[in-house]
């Protein structure tokens, strides 16, 4: 059979190539953001279901652990993201211009880490950070700095996580500043030999400029990224001690699937869903400018 | 006379950049080497203090262990099966809906196209509990399926590929319509094999994450038979056994299938990863 109109049938097409992964994203996103903003107003005992209207929130506001948590996540958020941005700048800049195999093997090298995952990176730094039998703890006794544990004292424990997140996950920013590097137009650069610049003046006042969308890129997706860390807390401290290292991804984690807080945990969600939307804004407008 | 200075002072700061750069890159890599060598060392080796920098004797039977005292052999197949059936699907629904996004015209596509991607920021993470409800009402809790489906959901599949069916030539699509083909055929004889490199970077890509997603796998796979790699090794950490080499080779056979996909293609990775970022 031939649909007469040619425009309708175009438009069914569409709708029919479409319509698979649309349901999965309404099923499996639209959905649960839905209900997620539901649940937050109620109390959830097993099947029973009673409206609490803001309950949930009055409740995470008194509790001075959320509050612990959204300051340990702001803090983990504003260092890591500094420390990768400018980090992955410096290494960027100074290996772009430099032979392909060079360059694959520094990326190579940052990017490993990243690809052996958070999980298999936080087992070895917790072997190397164990106070009996840690490399870490023995180069301190060595260096007469007494008995090191660095996770368990509430003033290292932070600096560590930082670090240890950072030195894991930097690598995805390198490669993207080095690809976004390689792809600015060589006869920027051959100018302002010309006029005699030093490179530091050409990384800082040429490079650093032109790759600004790459720059917002990495900010939010990293922002985004550290403020769902989850996996180092969990299998490096467990959010201790006495909850210093506790993070909104897992207050959220222990509310649902320890305490069976589940009404509570979705209002975290919820709060951590308004924080992403607000970040991406910037990143969405940059996306669209061009249609 | 300037000009020489000027070249010279621009190499000393290079080649101090670079210097720098080499030491960290090693410096990076230095927990992974430290891995790989204390699997191989027995218990008592591996936290001998001063340490062995490389092990005295070599040993696998801390791997021998990991695979006889933990079923790490069937965490490996679920692995692959929610890895590789997630990317499956994902590559199959997103470069359907990115073909239409990209070549057809109907009502509502560009409305369409920008709530999907609006979604792409959002971690699924912040939506565990509603998402957890959802797979009990499914049955997929302790189902690798429940690891599955909520994977290929993502938005990022038709956002990469998108841009390869936008540089496809419409040219060769019409050809293909005026020789009477319909778009069913249109978009598996001729637009697929045109956007083959964008699908091998979806691939591999989305691979690489869902095998190392943990947070979602954890609460799904409860029985200790169906988790998966990421998380069956992770529960080597709260282990009894204060072997620390057996543990580090737990974290080892983790490690390394993502290492040779690396080792293989990296190309696509540096590729695959810069398409979010650069837009000309």
């Amino acid at each position: 059979m031939k649909l007469r109109n040619p425009y309708l049938k175009e438009n069914i097409t569409g709708y029919l190539f479409v319509l698979p992964q649309f349901l999965l994203f309404l099923l499996f996103i639209v959905y649960p953001i839905i209900e997620g903003i539901r649940l937050s107003l109620y109390k959830v005992q097993y099947q029973q279901e009673t409206f609490v209207g803001f309950d949930n929130y009055a409740t995470l506001f008194s509790d001075p652990v959320f509050f612990k948590s959204i300051i340990n996540t702001v803090i983990f958020v504003v260092f890591i993201v500094i420390l990768t941005v400018g980090f992955s700048l410096f290494v960027a800049s100074a290996v772009f211009d430099k032979n392909a195999k060079y360059v694959s093997f520094i990326r190579g090298s940052y990017y490993i880490p990243v690809m052996v995952s958070m999980v298999v990176m936080s087992m070895v730094w917790s072997f190397l950070l164990s106070p009996a039998n840690g490399l870490i703890s023995y180069a301190a006794r060595e260096m007469e700095l007494g008995i090191v544990n660095l996770l368990g004292n509430k003033s290292t424990v932070l600096p560590v996580i930082i670090l240890v997140t950072f030195a894991t996950n930097v690598g995805q920013a390198i490669i993207l500043y080095i690809a976004s590097m390689i792809g600015v137009p060589k006869d920027l650069f051959e100018a302002a030999e010309v006029d005699g610049a030093s490179r530091f003046k050409v990384i800082f006042q040429i490079l650093i400029p032109l790759v600004k969308p790459t720059t917002i890129y990495i900010t939010i997706i990293n922002i985004i990224a550290v403020l769902k860390i989850f996996v180092v807390i969990q299998l490096l401290t467990g959010g201790g001690p006495n909850n210093a290292s506790v993070t909104m991804m897992y207050y959220l984690y222990n509310n649902a699937f320890k305490f069976n807080q589940l009404g509570v945990a979705s209002a975290v969600g919820v709060i951590m869903f308004l924080i992403t939307m607000l970040l991406s804004v910037p990143q969405l407008r940059a996306m669209f400018k061009d249609k | 006379m300037q000009q020489v200075k000027a070249k010279k002072q621009r190499e000393s700061f290079d080649v101090l950049s670079n210097i720098i750069v080499i030491f960290f890159a090693v410096l990076n890599l230095f927990p992974l080497y430290w891995l790989f060598t204390s699997s191989l060392k027995n218990s008592s080796d591996v936290v001998k203090m001063p340490p062995d920098w490389w092990p005295q004797t070599f040993t696998f039977s801390n791997y021998v262990e990991v695979f006889n005292s933990q079923p790490a052999l069937r965490w490996t197949l679920n692995s692959l099966y929610v890895a590789g059936l997630s990317t499956v699907l994902l590559v199959i629904t997103s470069s359907m809906a990115a073909y239409a996004f990209s070549k057809l015209r109907f009502k509502g596509r560009n409305v369409l196209f920008v709530i999907f991607v609006s979604s792409l920021m959002v971690p699924k993470e912040v939506m565990i509990v509603p998402l957890f409800r959802i797979a009990q009402d499914f049955g997929l809790v302790n189902n690798l399926h429940g690891m599955i489906w909520p994977n290929v959901a993502t938005a990022f599949g038709v956002f990469l590929l998108k841009g390869f069916f936008d540089s496809a030539p419409d040219a060769l699509r019409e050809a293909a319509r005026i020789d009477g083909a319909g778009e069913v055929r249109t978009f598996l004889q001729i637009m697929l094999p045109i956007v083959k490199p964008g699908i091998g970077a979806l691939f591999i890509l989305n691979f690489v994450q869902v095998w190392n997603d943990y947070l979602w796998q954890l609460v799904i796979g409860q029985d200790k038979e169906m988790k998966t790699l990421m998380v069956g090794i992770a529960t080597l950490m709260q282990d009894l056994n204060p072997n620390f080499a057996y543990k580090m080779a737990g974290a080892t056979v983790a490690a390394i299938p993502m290492l040779i996909i690396f080792l293989l293609f990296q190309q696509y990775f540096t590729r695959g990863l810069s398409i979010g970022a650069v837009k000309e």
